[in-house]
C-alpha cells in the first residue's frame, strides 16, 4: 500500500516533507478528479470523501464528490458516471454499487481515455487502473484470531461454542467476512460454530437474535458480528444480560455505539477498514495513472484490530474518527 | 345392540353439528390464539430454554414495540384503508427525538412531547389527504413511506445518533413485579385502543365506515373526522414505537423499523382483521404480533435457518387468511 503510493508520488514528482504539506514539482490545479461513491448519506462514504479531499489538498487538484443518496441505487450511479464521462475529468475514483450495472460505464470511461480507480467494491470488468479495497476475507480471519485470543484469555483454553451473525443476505463483502472468519477458525479446532443467524441490517433484529442465542446457548463463549449494525445489537444484548465479561464479542466496522462497547469491555475487538485511505490513495492513483503510471490490478487497504488497549493510540483514533486522521510525512501512510 | 349401532352416527352427527356451531360462533382470534398456545407447548417440548424466565421476559419485551405499531395500523385497516407509512414514521420519530436530545440538548420531556406532536400532525395530514383530497390511502401512505424515511435520512445525514441518556435504556429494561415495563406500557395502550374501538361511539363509527362508507355518511357520521382520527392514531402509535426503539437500543437510527409496516399489517390480518374493512380487534392484533414474535424466538432457539423462518411466516399468513375465508363462506352458507 505504502510502496505503491510512493511510486505514484515519485512519478508525479511529489514529496511530502511534513504532514499534509505538499511539495509537487508540477502544478496540478487544472486537474479534476471525480469521486463517485455508493451512497452520500452514510458515515462510511463521508470518510472516503474526507480522504479524497485531503489528497486533493496535498496535490492541489480539484475534486467533485458525487453519488446517489441511497446505496443500491445502481441506475442513478450509472447516470452519474455517464455524466461524469461527458465532462472529461482527469480521472474517476468510483465504488460500484452493483458489479454488473457499473461494469459498462467504467469500461466506457477507460475507453474515453479517463483513468478509473475502483475502490471498495469491484465491478465485472478489467477495464480500470486498479482496485483499491479492503480484503474482507483477511478481515474475517483476523476476527477469528481475535476471537481465539479473547477466549483463551478468558478461559485459559481455546475451546468453546461460537455463534456468528450476518447482517444481511446476499452482500458480497459480508459473505467474504464470514468466509474468512470460518476459514480462520479452522486453526482453532476447539472453537466450534454452533449457530449462524442472518438479520435484516437492523440493530433491533440483531438484538432479539442475540438475546435468543444467549438463551439457547448459556455456555456460549464467543460471538462474531459482521458489520456495525449487527455489532450494535449483539453488544446491546450482552450488556443487557451482563454477559460482557463472559462472552467474547468481535465485530466489524465502527459506530459510536460499538466504540462505547469497546471502552466498556463488551466488545473485545473491532475489525476496522480504512475508507479514508481508499479516498486518499484513490485520488493519488487516478492522477498518477493520468500521467502514465501503471499500477497493480489490486491494492489492499488493510484492516486494523481495535481493542480496549489500543483504542486511544494515534493510529486507531484516526480510523475511528476521520476528523482526527493524522497524515504523517511520506504521504500519510504509516 | 342394534340401537347402539344406530345411535353412533347420530351421535357423530350431533358432535359434528356442535363443532360446526362452535366454529360458526368463535372468532378467528380464538384459532390464532390456540395456534399460538400450540406453538408455545411445542417449543416448550423442543427447547429446554423456552419456558425460562429469561426467555419469557425476552419475548414480552420483543413483542411490545411490534404490537404497538400493529395496534396503530389496525385503525386504518378497520376503515378499509391502509397505512404503509407507519414504519417510516417510527424511524423519523426516532431520529427527531434523539436529535432533539443529542444535538439540540433538549430535555427528555420536551423531546418526547415535540415528537408526539409531530407524529399526530403527520397522521392528521394523512387522514385529511385521504378524505378531503380523495387520494386513495394506499397512495397517500406510500408517499409517506418514502417521504418520511427520506426526511429521517436527510435530518440525520444517514447516520445513527448516539448520546442518549443512560436512564432511557434503563427504562426500557426495567420491570414492574417481574413484568417488563415495555410490556405493561403496551398493555395499557392496548386496553385504551380496545376500549375506544369496542365501547365508544367513535370506535363503532370506525367499524361502520369500514363496512359501508356511503351508508355511514348517509346516517350522518362525519367520515372526515373519524378518518383523520384513525390515521392520527396510526401515526401516534408509530411515533410511540419509534421512541421505544430509541430507548431500547440507546440510539436513533434513520433506518429503524424499515419494512415493519408490513409486519404490522400481517399481525393485524393474522389476528382476524379484514383488509376490506369493518373487522378486526386489538386483542387479535396482539395475538398476531405475539405469534410472529414467538416464531422468531422459536426459530432462534431451535436454530432454524433464518430463511426458512421467512418461509414459515409467509405460509402462516396465507394459511390464516385462507382459513378465515373458508370460515366466512361457511358462515354465509349457514346464515
Amino acid at each position: 500500500m505504502r510502496k505503491v503510493l510512493l511510486i505514484a508520488a515519485a512519478a508525479l514528482g511529489c514529496m511530502m516533507l511534513e504532514a499534509g504539506v505538499p511539495a509537487c514539482a508540477q502544478d496540478f490545479s487544472k486537474a479534476k478528479i471525480d469521486v463517485i461513491v455508493k451512497a452520500t448519506t452514510s458515515q462510511y462514504w463521508a470518510t472516503v470523501f474526507d480522504g479524497a479531499r485531503a489528497a486533493a489538498r496535498v496535490l492541489g487538484v480539484q475534486i467533485a464528490t458525487l453519488g446517489a443518496p441511497s446505496e443500491l441505487d445502481a441506475a442513478q450511479e450509472v447516470s452519474i458516471t455517464e455524466n461524469a464521462i461527458s465532462a472529461k475529468p482527469t480521472g474517476i475514483v468510483i465504488a460500484a454499487t452493483n458489479a454488473q450495472a457499473l461494469a459498462e460505464p467504467i469500461a466506457a470511461a477507460t475507453k474515453a481515455g479517463i483513468p478509473v480507480v475502483v475502490i471498495d467494491s469491484d465491478a465485472n470488468t478489467d477495464q480500470y487502473v486498479t482496485f483499491l479495497a479492503t480484503n474482507n476475507e483477511t478481515g474475517g480471519q483476523k476476527a477469528a484470531d481475535e476471537m481465539a485470543r479473547c477466549v483463551k484469555a478468558r478461559t485459559g483454553a481455546d475451546t468453546g461454542k461460537i455463534a456468528y451473525l450476518t447482517a444481511l443476505a446476499g452482500a458480497q463483502s459480508l459473505n467474504d467476512r464470514d468466509k474468512g472468519f470460518l476459514e480462520g477458525l479452522k486453526k482453532y479446532p476447539g472453537l466450534t460454530i454452533v449457530e449462524h443467524r442472518v438479520g435484516n441490517n437492523q440493530p433491533s433484529r440483531a438484538l432479539s437474535d442475540s438475546e435468543d442465542l444467549l438463551t439457547r446457548h448459556p455456555d456460549l463463549v464467543g460471538m462474531f458480528a459482521d458489520n456495525e449494525l449487527e455489532g450494535d445489537g449483539a453488544g446491546t444484548a450482552l450488556s443487557e444480560k451482563g454477559l460482557g465479561s463472559k462472552v467474547c464479542l468481535v465485530a466489524f466496522d465502527t459506530s459510536d455505539t460499538e466504540i462505547k462497547f469497546v471502552r466498556s469491555g463488551i466488545i473485545d475487538a473491532l475489525i476496522v477498514q480504512n475508507p479514508y485511505m481508499m479516498g486518499y490513495a484513490g485520488v493519488w492513483y487516478a492522477l498518477a495513472a493520468a500521467h502514465g503510471v501503471v499500477f497493480p490490478k489490486y491494492v489492499d487497504t488493510g484492516v486494523s484490530v481495535v481493542t480496549k488497549d489500543n483504542i486511544d493510540s494515534p493510529q486507531m483514533v484516526g480510523l475511528l474518527d476521520p476528523s482526527k486522521y493524522v497524515l504523517t510525512p511520506f504521504l500519510g501512510v504509516q | 345392540m342394534s340401537g347402539g349401532a344406530l345411535s353412533r352416527p347420530a351421535e357423530e352427527e350431533a358432535r359434528g353439528a356442535f363443532l360446526a356451531e362452535l366454529q360458526h360462533r368463535l372468532p378467528l382470534e380464538t384459532y390464532v390464539l390456540a395456534l399460538t398456545v400450540l406453538v408455545w407447548v411445542l417449543l416448550g417440548v423442543l427447547s429446554p430454554y423456552f419456558w425460562t424466565a429469561g426467555n419469557i421476559t425476552n419475548i414480552l419485551r420483543q413483542v411490545s414495540i411490534d404490537a404497538i405499531l400493529a395496534f396503530g395500523s389496525l385503525f386504518p385497516i378497520i376503515l378499509a384503508g391502509i397505512d404503509l407509512s407507519v414504519g417510516s414514521v417510527a424511524g423519523l420519530a426516532g431520529v427527531v427525538f434523539s436529535m432533539l436530545i443529542a444535538d439540540a440538548g433538549q430535555g427528555l420531556l420536551v423531546a418526547f412531547v415535540a415528537t408526539l406532536a409531530m407524529g399526530i400532525a403527520i397522521g392528521v395530514i394523512n387522514g385529511w389527504a385521504i378524505d378531503r383530497l380523495g387520494i386513495p390511502p394506499f397512495i397517500v401512505t406510500l408517499a409517506g413511506l418514502q417521504g418520511y424515511r427520506g426526511l429521517a435520512l436527510l435530518l440525520s445525514g444517514g447516520e445513527t445518533i448516539s448520546g442518549m441518556p443512560a436512564g432511557l435504556q434503563a427504562f426500557s429494561l426495567s420491570s414492574v413485579a417481574h413484568i417488563p415495563t415495555l410490556f405493561i406500557l403496551m398493555a395499557v395502550i392496548g386496553f385504551g385502543a380496545h376500549f375506544l374501538l369496542a365501547y365508544t361511539r367513535l370506535g363503532r363509527y370506525m367499524y361502520a365506515i369500514g363496512s359501508n362508507a356511503e351508508a355511514a355518511r348517509r346516517v350522518g357520521i362525519r367520515v372526515i373526522h373519524v378518518t383523520t382520527i384513525a390515521y392520527g392514531l396510526a401515526a401516534l402509535f408509530a411515533t410511540i414505537s419509534g421512541l421505544l426503539l430509541v430507548a431500547r437500543l440507546s440510539m436513533g437510527s434513520p433506518t429503524a423499523a424499515t419494512g415493519s409496516e408490513l409486519a404490522a399489517i400481517a399481525a393485524s390480518v393474522v389476528g382476524g382483521a379484514s383488509l376490506f374493512g369493518g373487522r378486526g380487534t386489538i386483542l387479535g392484533c396482539f395475538i398476531g404480533a405475539l405469534l410472529f414474535t414467538t416464531i422468531g424466538n422459536g426459530a432462534n432457539l431451535l436454530g432454524i435457518n433464518s430463511f426458512w423462518q421467512m418461509v414459515i411466516e409467509g405460509l402462516l399468513i396465507a394459511f390464516v387468511v385462507y382459513f378465515d375465508n373458508l370460515q366466512k363462506r361457511r358462515q354465509a352458507g349457514m346464515g
